[in-house]
């Protein structure tokens, strides 16, 4: 009986956040003036950056954006193309890419947008009976022109707590997940948020500002 | 027996989980999560292929399979995937393909042209300065 009460809590308590997250009517008010003007259709995603010791952050994280800002209504340049294509030229290396001009990276596309990518935090910390799972991304777009249009940060934690396995169930689990974190939900999350389904996420791009109107 | 109640045990939770999340997401459900796309599953062959590069094969099967169910069903293909198949093919040393691909892009997406049109005047310049007997070039240079 006890454990149905706390679990009817535990729904109680989700759906309360969940209310409290809402819809996005009020969202902070953000200056997105020149975003506005620019409206870029199209955006190219260049090779991550990584403050993390993960060496395979960059391409992990990667791998989760065409998504979110394809479905977010913008023509994103194919990602593994891109970084063929960088690397015919020479940039191996994506503090280089992130050194470069935009209008430069831009005009080599024929993007109307560029995305910087920069991976701040990638790890797992141990601590004895949990592991908590931690990912922290900064986004910046950057017109054609070379003019800031819009920046976010996500970070996410996640900490798996199988508390129905007593201690010894919680150590296992910890340990599992000690030894393979599994970066790629809280990652595709983080992704989603930023760029598609958050308050400070991308403006409306072309192609889903147009299946909206058709919808109306 | 004590197995089976496990496992009942289990299927109940998981049930209990399934209808928490459906919950969470009427209640959440102001934004669409209409898809503007169908992907084949493109980003987690990419993931798989960046964690092991072996696995290339699969993505390349992956966009083929989808990209022609796509095609079958009279459905736009999402951006970058005809781009993203052919530059594997370019990488496989499949040079006609990947035009093919790179051409089919650009036809879909307007936005891609600058880059297409690049990328297919490159690579057509390098097939006629090596034909087919592909003889090594020690300079580098492609005059086109």
């Amino acid at each position: 009986m006890k454990g149905f009460i706390s679990r009817i809590s535990t729904l109680l308590l989700l759906a309360t956040s969940a209310l409290l997250v809402g819809c996005q009517t009020t969202a902070p008010k953000r200056d997105l003036a020149a975003y506005e003007a620019a409206n870029p259709r199209s955006i190219v995603v260049v090779p991550i950056v990584n403050k993390s010791l993960d060496v395979d952050a960059p391409n992990y994280v990667l791998s989760a954006l065409p998504v979110p800002i394809a479905e977010k209504g913008y023509y994103v340049f194919p990602v593994n193309t891109t970084k063929m294509v960088l690397e015919q030229e020479g940039f191996y290396e994506p503090e280089r890419v992130h050194e470069q001009p935009p209008e430069t990276i831009a005009k080599m596309f024929g993007a109307d947008a560029v995305l910087f990518v920069t991976i701040n935090q990638w790890d797992a910390q141990y601590i004895i009976l949990s592991t908590t799972v931690t990912v922290d991304f900064e986004y910046r777009l950057v017109s054609k022109t070379g003019e800031e249009l819009w920046k976010n940060t996500q970070r996410m934690q996640y900490s798996p707590n199988n508390s129905n396995g007593g201690l010894i169930g919680m150590l296992v689990s910890a340990a599992i997940a000690r030894a393979a974190p599994n970066y790629m939900p809280l990652t595709i999350q983080a992704n989603s948020m930023a760029l598609r389904t958050g308050q400070n996420a991308l403006l409306d791009g072309p192609y889903l500002k147009e299946k909206l109107s058709q919808q109306k | 027996m004590k197995f089976f109640d496990k496992h009942v045990q289990g299927l109940r939770s998981a049930a209990r989980y399934a209808a928490a999340g459906a919950a969470l997401a009427l209640m959440t459900g102001c934004a669409t999560n209409q898809n503007l796309y169908e992907w084949g599953g493109y980003d987690a062959a990419l993931y798989s292929t960046y964690k092991s590069p072996e696995t290339v094969v699969e993505l390349q099967t992956k966009l083929e399979t989808h990209i022609a169910a796509m095609t079958q069903a009279n459905q736009k293909v999402a951006p970058g995937l005809y781009a993203e198949l052919g530059s594997l093919y370019l990488q496989a040393g499949k040079t006609d393909e990947a035009i093919a691909q790179y051409n089919k892009e650009r036809e879909l997406w307007p936005e891609s042209r600058t880059l297409m049109d690049s990328m297919i005047k490159t690579l057509e310049s390098r097939a006629k300065a090596t034909p087919a007997t592909s003889e090594k070039k020690t300079n580098g240079e492609v005059t086109s």
